[in-house]
């Protein structure tokens, strides 16, 4: 897999129609578990990572979420082997152990079952490919544009979470680096006693000044300097209160409380309609470079979309390819019809996002005005 | 006009150290003012009171008054100055808020409330000011640390500010890195006219750039003038402005080119003394080590003997090899094939001390490595904190430290379990002169009580009065190998001295030969 040089110029798709897509890729890996279907949907996230991931810390560790959710799944496959056992094909047997009833009471050991694996292999997989659509998410998408799409009054909260996630890899690194020089002192001597303390706290304290630094770089730069205004705070609040009813009302619709439910649902739908006056009302934040989504990114998410959407109907008109069964025993079916649908989830890679420019910024400035 | 005004300022910390004293000072607009001192000196601090920076974030107490174009501090927050002051901290790596450097330079544009078009013309002007703009698209922790150190600029610059505020920006950089800030930096001065208030510990390249000085110890100010005053008188000076007084030139030079056009007559007049390599037994004995991450060649079969008595300094730009070597002779690195036989014990002290410190004071730091390996103290703590400087220091918390002096720590926590083979990673990143003296004659005193060291340095100046060898790494190989003197002698980047006075590596060698000559007349 041949990763893009980073010096190419960043021509990707808007943040959201990467947020669509990798919903479309993760909804189509639901709605076909079967191990022949994750692993196209595994084999697209790689190869969008391989054409628009970003080069950064959280690019990098797409690889690495990818390798998580495998031993995940792996260590689920092993816990479940030992456990479970039905009317399968015992591949061998080990020696059995009966937990105390204060631990649940349950058989470790025993015969170990084909059928059991295969299941369990295949429901961890669909995992993985999960974890895969939303690592590429992660890879490919700037996870600043995605907060200056968001309504301004989340903004502040938006930047925190993307600058706490660009520290999971640097604390990675840190950890690593930790190890490495606790074993070095001692010219390569491991001692185990007060380990922990000595591998954690420099981790800590390193992170604690990184994160003293970076707020003091912030506020040098006048973050803060600024607060969202009272119109956008109501259109935060509208908002959150729209999501709270229509969720609210979409648990009565599932017990069957249609009253409330329809009485919920009004009540979000006013809120909503509030939340959006309220906002284009509000002026807003002035925004670097700002993008609208424009028609191939509307296309380009549309497109991906179907995949699910095709998927569902395939399902409601009986294919038995979608789900796997290994019992009894055999080949995951392929059918045409599910393989055509994902390959809806190409649509960001067939077609080529449009030259970046600005909305707002009229061509007269784009002339380069050099000191040099 | 006075751009910055500093009246009777002074500061102690939140628990309880005094950092500033009575510092008045009065900063011209356009003018290039450089901070100097050694390590805990208070210039950090004095640079961070200019935005409000202390006390707003740092908290404790701050006794008279900074203005700032017309603010007061004492009102004005940080962020309430970002557009007439810029600030760049130290460390590259703590101060990027958006993943891809284009939008990390808005941000403060953003923050300031620009409209687009203004923010677009001001982000390409600083992409061209510090010559970024072909890596726009980049994500920072792509970049080296110079270019880095310039997209933190840039972030700054954006904004226009009067002034620019840059806490030791080199100290973490290679030399083409650190030329290529120091380079940007003089530039903006010069066409735009941006105030640049500097603490550095690079002064050959520094102190040329600056019109005044000012001279810090203990939070006091001691000197304030121009370079040739201030930096002439100052511990920290430039090793030509070093030589230049032991030659007795008045005033003495700031740059090589001041200096050889002195030096001209003393060319070839000097006796040179050469001393033997050390060859002492074999302790470790690299042979044939190749290195590769992934398609990346790092190391290509490289052969490197340490024997007793040797300082070794392996030089080479960013990413030639220097570390993944090092980390290889400690066994902490596996390599695709070779071999690495250890007659000895060896330890590795890695290039941020920070991932070693863990314990509550200097001392129990040290003594933690010995508790590590059974041993009991039989006065070997008290040797290397002396040795290295810190025997003061020794009762405070190793994260109060600057830079410098942790580093320090950290070499004394590993070289105090004797190890035969010390292997230090960019050892002087962030030191004071002081602090590189102690190392300097701590290192020569492993090697001649029958240790050996392995330094990787970007440093030359280390090198040239340091090592016994020295190896250039380029693109994993070596590319010359030899004594400290052939290596250096033949190189673009030698050391001060040599470019003026060759074949002299330093002023302590100089200092020599004076000697010798007045006892032969």
């Amino acid at each position: 897999m041949e990763v893009r040089s980073t010096t190419a110029s960043l021509r990707s798709w808007h943040a959201a129609t990467w947020l669509i897509w990798a919903v479309a890729a993760a909804t189509s890996v639901q709605l076909a578990p079967s191990p022949v279907y994750v692993a196209v949907v595994v084999g697209i996230a790689a190869l969008v990572v391989g054409s628009y991931g970003l080069g950064g810390a959280l690019a990098r560790a797409f690889p690495l979420l990818v390798g998580i959710a495998v031993v995940f799944g792996l260590v689920r496959v092993l816990l479940t082997a030992a456990t479970t056992r039905g009317v399968g094909t015992v591949l061998f047997t080990t020696p059995a152990m009966t937990l105390p009833r204060i631990l649940g009471g349950f058989t470790v050991g025993g015969p170990v079952e084909l059928e059991v694996i295969l299941r369990v292999s295949a429901e961890a997989f669909a995992v993985v490919g999960l974890v895969a659509a939303f690592g590429a998410f992660n890879a490919v998408v700037s996870h600043y544009e995605l907060v200056q799409t968001v309504p301004r009054a989340f903004y502040e909260l938006g930047l925190v979470v993307v600058v706490a996630l660009a520290f999971v890899p640097a604390t990675l690194e840190s950890i690593q680096a930790t190890r490495e020089a606790d074993r070095a002192r001692t010219g390569g001597r491991a001692v185990r006693r007060g380990r922990l303390l000595r591998q954690v706290v420099p981790v800590i304290e390193r992170g604690m000044e990184r994160a003293i630094s970076l707020a003091e770089s912030m506020d040098s730069r006048g973050f803060g300097r600024e607060l969202a205004g009272h119109r956008e705070q109501s259109a935060a609040w509208c908002g959150l209160g729209a999501l709270a009813l229509l969720g609210g009302s979409f648990v009565a619709l599932v017990a069957r409380a249609a009253t409330t439910a329809a009485g919920l649902a009004t009540g979000g739908a006013v809120l909503l309609a509030a939340a959006v006056v309220l906002a284009s009302r509000a002026s807003g934040r002035p925004r670097y470079r700002a993008r609208r989504m424009g028609v191939a990114d509307w296309t380009v998410a549309g497109i991906s979309l179907l995949a699910p959407a095709t998927l569902g109907l395939v399902g409601l008109a009986g294919d038995s390819s979608l789900t796997w069964v290994a019992n009894p025993l055999q080949w995951p079916a392929v059918h045409i019809a599910p393989l055509v649908a994902l390959s809806a989830l190409l649509a960001p890679l067939v077609l080529r996002p449009p030259e970046r420019r600005s909305v707002s910024a009229p061509a007269v400035v784009r002339v380069e005005i050099g000191v040099s | 006009m006075s751009a910055i005004n500093y009246r009777r300022v002074g500061y102690r910390f939140p628990d309880g150290p005094v950092a500033l004293d009575g510092i008045d000072l009065e900063v011209a607009a356009g003018e290039v003012l450089l901070v100097v001192g050694s390590s805990g000196s208070g210039k950090s601090t004095l640079l961070r009171t200019t935005n409000g920076l202390v006390p707003h974030t740092s908290g404790g107490s701050l006794d008279g008054e900074v203005v700032a174009f017309g603010r007061t501090t004492a009102t004005h927050k940080p962020r309430e100055l970002a557009d007439v002051v810029g600030f760049v901290h130290q460390d590259p790596e703590a101060q990027f808020v958006v993943d891809q450097v284009e939008a990390d330079i808005a941000f403060v544009l953003e923050n300031l409330g620009y409209d687009p078009a203004t923010m677009r013309r001001r982000v390409e002007e600083a992409l061209d000011a510090l010559a970024i703009a072909h890596l726009r698209d980049r994500s920072p922790a792509t970049l080296s640390g110079g270019e880095r150190q310039r997209v933190a600029i840039a972030g700054a610059l954006a904004a226009a500010p009067s002034a620019l505020v840059l806490d030791e920006p080199t100290s973490q950089l290679d030399p083409q890195g650190a030329d290529d800030v120091l380079a940007a930096l003089g530039r903006l001065n010069a066409d735009l006219g941006t105030t640049v208030i500097l603490a550095e510990h690079r002064l050959e390249r520094a102190a040329p750039l600056a019109q005044r000085v000012v001279h810090l110890d203990d939070g006091r100010i001691v000197a304030v003038g121009t370079p040739h005053d201030v930096v002439a008188a100052y511990e920290g000076a430039p090793s030509v402005t070093r030589l230049g007084r032991t030659l007795g030139w008045d005033p003495p030079p700031l740059t090589v080119r001041d200096a050889r056009a002195r030096a001209t007559e003393l060319v070839g007049a000097l006796p040179v003394a050469t001393h033997p390599p050390p060859v002492g037994a074999l302790l470790v004995e690299a042979r044939d080590l190749s290195v590769a991450f992934g398609a990346r060649r790092v190391l290509g079969e490289v052969s490197v003997e340490v024997r007793r008595g040797e300082v070794i300094a392996l030089l080479g730009r960013n990413g030639s090899g220097k570390t993944t070597l090092l980390r290889a002779l400690a066994g902490l690195q596996g390599c695709e094939h070779g071999t690495v036989e250890r007659h000895g014990t060896v330890a590795y002290i890695p290039q941020d001390p920070n991932t070693l410190l863990s314990a509550p004071t200097v001392r129990r730091e040290v003594v933690e490595t010995l508790r590590l390996l059974g041993r009991t103290d039989d006065g070997q703590v008290d040797a290397w904190l002396d040795r290295l400087g810190l025997r003061g220091l020794a009762d405070r918390h190793p994260r109060s430290l600057a830079g410098g002096q942790r580093q320090r720590v950290a070499i004394a926590a590993v070289a105090v379990g004797d190890p035969d083979v010390l292997l230090l990673d960019e050892p002087t990143r962030g030191m004071d002169a002081p602090s590189r003296h102690a190392l300097e004659s701590a290192m020569a005193a492993h090697a001649a009580s029958g240790g050996a060291v392995v330094l990787a340095t970007h440093d030359v100046e280390l090198a040239a009065r340091a090592a016994t060898r020295a190896m250039v790494l380029g693109d994993g190989d070596v590319v010359a190998s030899g004594s400290a003197r052939d290596v250096l002698s033949g190189s673009l980047f030698a050391p001060q001295v040599l470019r003026v006075l060759p074949p002299f590596l330093t002023v302590e060698e100089v200092e020599a030969a004076l000697t010798y000559r007045e006892a032969e007349r």
